[in-house]
């Protein structure tokens, strides 16, 4: 049995994007279990992954994101091939290799038929981490994002999300790195899903860099498949990598300044060209005409509903 | 004597930017050493200094970008005023205090009196936040700073002949700062003055990224200790690396999520676009804004024609 479990962290969310994909996705005999959010998303998880422990022909916990909406039909199916592999523990629709922390889309990319759906200006769809190049699934990766995240039986009974993580960010990150370390398989899946997301900028900043901290000193010279390396740096290892990443930070504040100036630059272009439009003689005798089209449009569309 | 320096990589960019903007500011007897560039940056520069240091009646070099347009008709006025005080070392129109780094921006920026004028997307104009006194925030004022913008420097004469750019910080980025604390630690001031500049650059502000970060690791070495603030930050060496790490990733995923921003707004503004000029309407009133177009730009060839018009 598949069990699908919800940490219902919004709950409007969970009912227009995660309802309605676990109502295509889910299986005649399927469990489904939507929980109240009980602080950060690690504990209620941890409650998710205690109820599917429960089952004992528990075949796959896939813990969706109230902003997931999966539509993918065959996900079933494509849960066992990914099971098929028993030491495969955990499986995502999109993650990576090479990953060093919580911002796992830094690494080597690997994501199925994965779009980031936005509500902003009219609404669309684009699709998610399109900014690097991707490698197709099933790919064994790093890390897998927690937006989607189908964990084995095995790790259903052995592993746990880490509640002492408890800003809420990297919990993702963080359990494929208990999964890797325990000797298993993180793999991607192609699984298709609609990722609903604001496309606003990091939005609680201060809290993403003190996770991002938080779970690096955790895995501080210990990251699975990496090198034996020195779990306690010496002051001047840690003052070459201080400057490293801090030259590295200016630059990307550099560059994201720059994207956001040319974000500028290509709006303003098409605001003008729109607003010269609008403003012609032409546009605005026909302006009744156009009244007119709306309101036979308006007209028509009332008449085709029940 | 005020003497300008501008090393030359693209004949044309000078023409059209410092060229011009010389010719608005430079005063007649002004020296112009507009050369083809000796190497990097900080070579180029240091060759001008040479030059200007061998002319007895200097009063300041100006060193400028290429691509940096003066706009002020009494520039000189300005730094003849700024360089009144003979502590006063290097003279510039954007500057910050609170610097630890090349990326003197991510200090507080203090004055601001440039725009910045690009060429992508159709071109248009940044003015920067000083750039109009009348619309100027409550932090914009001139004084003392820790660091100027290299893209125009105005440099008294003590300077042009005690101090040289370092050439062993790398081609092309960090050497105003360096230049500015090496001024400083001399025991002279750096200020910014009431003079204005169009800089003519790309949107893209760091072209070099390895370089720019090389530059970055080599300048808090060097002065870290000397001038106070530079290469500091708060916390321990590991406390520094891993929180500059968290926010180095946050940077790029503020620009990853800006780059998805912009395909989606421009997205939707194509979209109202070709809505706009898809519509019947717009197609049967094309004629119309066809004789409109041919009247608008007839006009200005007919205009000349009116009696009392060239």
């Amino acid at each position: 049995m598949i069990v699908f479990g919800v940490s219902a962290t919004d709950g409007e969310a969970y009912r227009r994007y995660a309802h309605p994909g676990l109502e295509l996705a889910k299986e005649p005999d399927s469990e489904v279990y939507v929980f109240a959010a009980v602080g950060q998303a690690a504990r209620t998880y941890n409650l998710l992954i205690e109820a599917a422990a429960r089952h004992d022909d528990l075949e796959a916990l896939v813990l969706v994101h109230p902003h997931t909406q999966i539509t993918d039909r065959a996900l079933g199916a494509k849960i066992r091939r990914a099971l098929s592999d028993p030491e495969v523990a955990v499986v995502g629709a999109a993650g990576a290799t090479g990953v060093r922390t919580i911002a796992w889309w830094e690494g080597d990319m690997s994501r199925g038929a994965v779009t980031q759906a936005y509500h902003e200006y009219g609404g669309g769809k684009l699709p998610a981490f399109a900014w690097k190049p991707n490698n197709p699934p099933p790919q064994e990766v790093d890390a897998v994002d927690g937006m989607l995240m189908i964990l084995s039986p095995w790790a259903v009974a052995n592993i746990k999300f880490d509640e002492a993580l408890a800003l809420g960010h990297g919990y993702d990150v963080d359990y494929c790195f208990q999964a890797r370390q325990a000797g298993r398989k993180v793999v991607t899946a192609d699984i298709a899903l609609d990722y609903h997301q604001s496309l606003e900028l990091l939005r609680d900043h201060s809290l993403w860099v003190e996770a991002h901290i938080q779970v690096a000193e955790k895995w501080q010279g210990r990251i699975p498949g990496d090198a034996p390396a020195n779990e306690e740096p010496s002051e001047e290892d840690w003052k070459r990598r201080a400057r490293r990443a801090e030259a590295q930070r200016e630059v990307a504040r550099s560059i994201a300044y720059g994207s956001a100036l040319t974000l500028d630059a290509r709006v303003l272009v098409l605001e003008r060209q729109l607003r010269w439009t609008e403003g012609t003689w032409s546009w605005r005798m026909t302006e009744p005409l156009r009244r007119l089209n709306q309101w036979r449009h308006g007209r028509n569309g009332a008449g085709a509903g029940p | 004597m005020i003497a300008f320096g501008c090393p030359i990589t693209k004949p044309d960019v000078y023409a059209q930017c410092a060229e011009s903007g010389l010719q608005r500011s430079a005063e007649p007897d002004s020296a112009i050493f507009a050369e083809p560039s000796g190497g990097t940056i900080f070579e180029s520069y240091n060759q001008l200094m040479e030059k200007a240091a061998r002319l007895d009646d200097l009063e300041a070099l100006v060193l400028l970008h290429q691509d940096t347009e003066l706009v002020d008709r009494d520039f000189c006025h300005k730094v003849r005023e700024g360089l009144k005080d003979p502590d006063v070392g290097v003279l510039g129109c954007v500057g910050a205090i609170g610097v630890r780094s090349i990326a003197w921006w991510e200090g507080s920026v203090t004055l601001a009196s440039f725009i910045h004028r690009y060429q992508e997307h159709g071109g248009g104009d940044i003015p920067a936040f000083s750039w109009a006194w009348a619309d100027a925030p409550p932090y914009a004022r001139i004084g003392e700073v820790d660091t100027l913008d290299g893209f125009l420097l105005a440099i008294s004469p003590w300077v042009v002949r005690n101090i040289r750019f370092d050439e062993s910080l790398g081609c092309l980025h960090g050497y105003d700062l360096d230049f500015c604390l090496q001024a400083r630690e001399a025991g002279r001031k750096v200020m910014t003055a009431d003079f204005r500049a169009i800089h003519h650059h790309s949107l893209e502000l760091v072209s070099d990224p390895d370089g720019w970060m090389a530059a970055h690791i080599k300048v808090a070495d060097k002065w870290e200790g000397r001038i106070k603030g530079i290469g500091s930050g708060a916390g321990t060496w590991k406390q520094r690396a891993q929180r500059a790490e968290a926010e180095a990733d946050a940077a790029w995923l503020n620009h990853y999520r800006t780059q998805q921003l912009a395909e989606a707004r421009v997205k939707d503004l194509e979209r109202a676009l070709g809505s706009a000029t898809d519509s019947i309407s717009w197609k049967i009133t094309a004629p119309l804004r066809g004789i409109s177009e041919v009247r608008r730009r007839t006009r200005p060839r007919l205009r000349h024609l009116v009696p009392g018009r060239e």
